[in-house]
């Protein structure tokens, strides 16, 4: 067994040691006829107690399902309304972030670089823990139809559908977030990497490995969703992901709403649902 | 197009005089400490605290040239859910940058930390508690800070920032109208609150939807207390020139409160307007007119 599967068996064996035992509480506020919002906590690696809006449509479904894995930041929005309205949903909050920052609150700048020296100490091992732990929570609820469930997200989107080959779609859009090692003069949050081998120039080759271990394009062989990836400009780490991944490559207009209603397009295809846009001046 | 009605109460002036006469009352206490770590050859960085409404101690991040000064101050304000980043890129490009993090934000949440979603409709039925009103004063009282930088030029002072941060440009002009040489507002946020929550299912004007669920006999009541908060109610006051862009398929802000908003604008002003786009406001486009229209009025060479 390579290192590289012994780490990320390691991950799963310590997580399969902990019951999520999940908590679901209804959020009136986030409840219309046409949904039920809920928020929901759960044990993940550590022990530790992670954080997720749930949205479920109303009606006896089963729903196809979308897991929104964590932006980088301390706050995740609940998931759209338009969402809400075709999918069961659920966005979580990793450790660190806010809804899910006891005990351990997460810094900007400086959660990317929390730990780094030392694969089995660096955040992201848990981090990327929570997102698997979500996969199986959403997986397993009986309102999901576990042929019609996508991830979308940044590279943790990919590693959790590598590592959970639980999904029918993979959605990838964001800056590499553990590719920012490779580009010295970008700015944060990759510019972190920079900041700390700047302060410990000694931690270099440990910094390298550690990000190995969670490089996107190293897991995509183990990734069985169909893929998408938003790719601004040519080549770079997401054309090499997205050919890693056999995705369909998507090249941003950078029309926002455009790029934002085409993604939408897609993820409503592989999950039979119809399209929607954020804009509509229906809205109401 | 629909057109977008706010309420503007009578003592909305009074009000905010009120608001920063209080607020001068509380020493500023500013400190700079020097953060070796995040600071490069060219650019040293600063963590940065002051004291602010209710004597909550706000926190943000200090990026200057190492170059001898004096700087221009550029004040970068932040979106809703997003945390201020150390604004190396704008010190390289000449200008003492400094990245407020307003109160409930990470590092400026004790003891005021209403969280997110919450923020928005903290309070949100009483004007003279509503988190806004320190959150306001905050980027205010940053300037204040920014300004007690010897190598800082107190006749150059620019504001920028995107959706919240439209926002803020919008609000930090009008109440500094002698002290605020220009602003760029993008896709900017709270103008036309309740219209905007009419308008759109995202988040965060979606806080004042699922608060009317919880409250449904609060609506008038809240429309009332927002009157002192909306930035098309502070647009007339601004007196520097305004860069405004927005996206017009924006779900975030809806297009019509960027329109009302420049409208009530009486300063020089430029609205730049990006077919398709949304909460992005055209910024791949836009941010060359930005980066121009600041240094052009700051002073900087591109």
């Amino acid at each position: 067994m390579s290192a590289f599967e012994g780490y990320w068996d390691a991950v799963d064996a310590e997580l399969a040691q902990l019951p999520p035992q999940p908590v679901r509480d209804l959020v009136p506020r986030r409840c219309t006829a046409d949904f039920t919002g809920y928020e929901v906590r759960l044990t993940s690696l550590g022990p530790y107690r992670i954080f997720g809006y749930l949205s479920v449509p109303t009606g006896p479904g089963p729903y196809p399902a979308v897991l929104t894995t964590p932006r980088y930041g301390s706050v995740n929005n609940p998931p759209h309304y338009n969402d809400r309205l075709r999918y069961v949903t659920l966005v979580i909050a990793h450790r660190g972030q806010r809804t899910a920052d006891s005990s351990y609150a997460a810094a900007y700048p400086g959660l990317l670089t929390d730990g780094i020296a030392d694969p089995d100490r660096y955040v992201y091992r848990g981090i990327v823990a929570d997102c698997l732990r979500a996969a199986e929570y959403l997986t397993a609820l009986p309102e999901v139809d576990t042929s019609r469930v996508a991830v979308a997200g940044d590279d943790l989107a990919v590693l959790t559908a590598a590592r959970r080959p639980l999904f029918a779609a993979l959605q990838v859009a964001g800056a590499p977030l553990f590719r920012g090692a490779d580009q010295p003069d970008a700015d944060y949050p990759a510019a972190e990497f920079g900041d700390h081998l700047r302060a410990h120039p000694q931690d270099a080759d440990a910094v390298r490995r550690t990000l190995a271990l969670f490089d996107p394009e190293r897991h995509a062989p183990a990734v069985t969703a169909a893929a998408r990836v938003e790719i601004p400009g040519e080549g770079g780490p997401l054309s090499a992901l997205a050919e890693a991944l056999d995705a369909q490559r998507y090249a941003p207009t950078h029309h926002g709403q455009a790029d934002n209603d085409a993604a939408d397009a897609w993820l409503a295809g592989r999950l039979g649902a119809a399209a929607m846009s954020r804009f509509s001046r229906m809205a109401g | 197009m629909t057109q977008v009605n706010v309420y503007r109460p009578d003592d909305f002036d009074d009000f905010w005089d009120s608001t920063l006469k209080q607020v001068a009352k509380v020493p500023l206490r500013p400190s700079f400490e020097y953060v070796e770590e995040r600071s490069t050859d060219d650019v040293a960085v600063y963590d940065v605290h002051y004291d602010s409404w209710a004597g909550v101690r706000i926190s943000g991040w200090y990026a200057v040239p190492r170059a001898a000064g004096p700087h221009p101050a550029l004040m970068l304000v932040p979106g809703y859910i997003s945390e201020p980043v150390i604004p190396r890129s704008w010190a390289k490009k000449g200008y003492a940058a400094f990245a407020v993090a307003p109160r409930g934000k990470l590092r400026s949440n004790q003891p005021y930390n209403p969280g997110y979603p919450g923020l928005l409709v903290d309070n949100i039925v009483d004007p003279n508690t509503y988190g806004y009103r320190g959150f306001y004063v905050d980027a205010v009282r940053a300037v204040d800070a920014v300004l007690t930088r010897p190598e800082v030029d107190p006749a150059r002072v620019g504001l920028h920032g995107s959706s919240q941060g439209g926002a803020l440009t919008i609000t930090t002009a009008a109440l500094m109208p002698d002290v605020v040489t220009c602003g760029a507002a993008g896709a900017p946020y709270l103008c036309g609150f309740m219209e905007s929550a009419r308008l759109t299912h995202s988040y965060p004007y979606e806080e004042i939807n699922e608060y009317l669920r919880d409250h449904p006999d609060h609506e008038q009541r809240v429309a009332q207390s927002v009157g002192y908060y909306d930035g098309i109610n502070f647009a007339p006051n601004i007196e520097a020139p305004m860069l405004v862009y927005i996206g017009l398929e924006d779900d975030v802000c809806p297009p019509e409160t960027g329109f009302a908003v420049h409208d009530a604008m009486k300063c020089e002003k430029e609205l730049l307007t990006y077919e398709r786009c949304g909460h992005d406001a055209g910024n791949h486009w836009a941010m060359e007119k930005v980066e121009a229209f600041l240094a052009g009025h700051l002073g900087v060479a591109q």
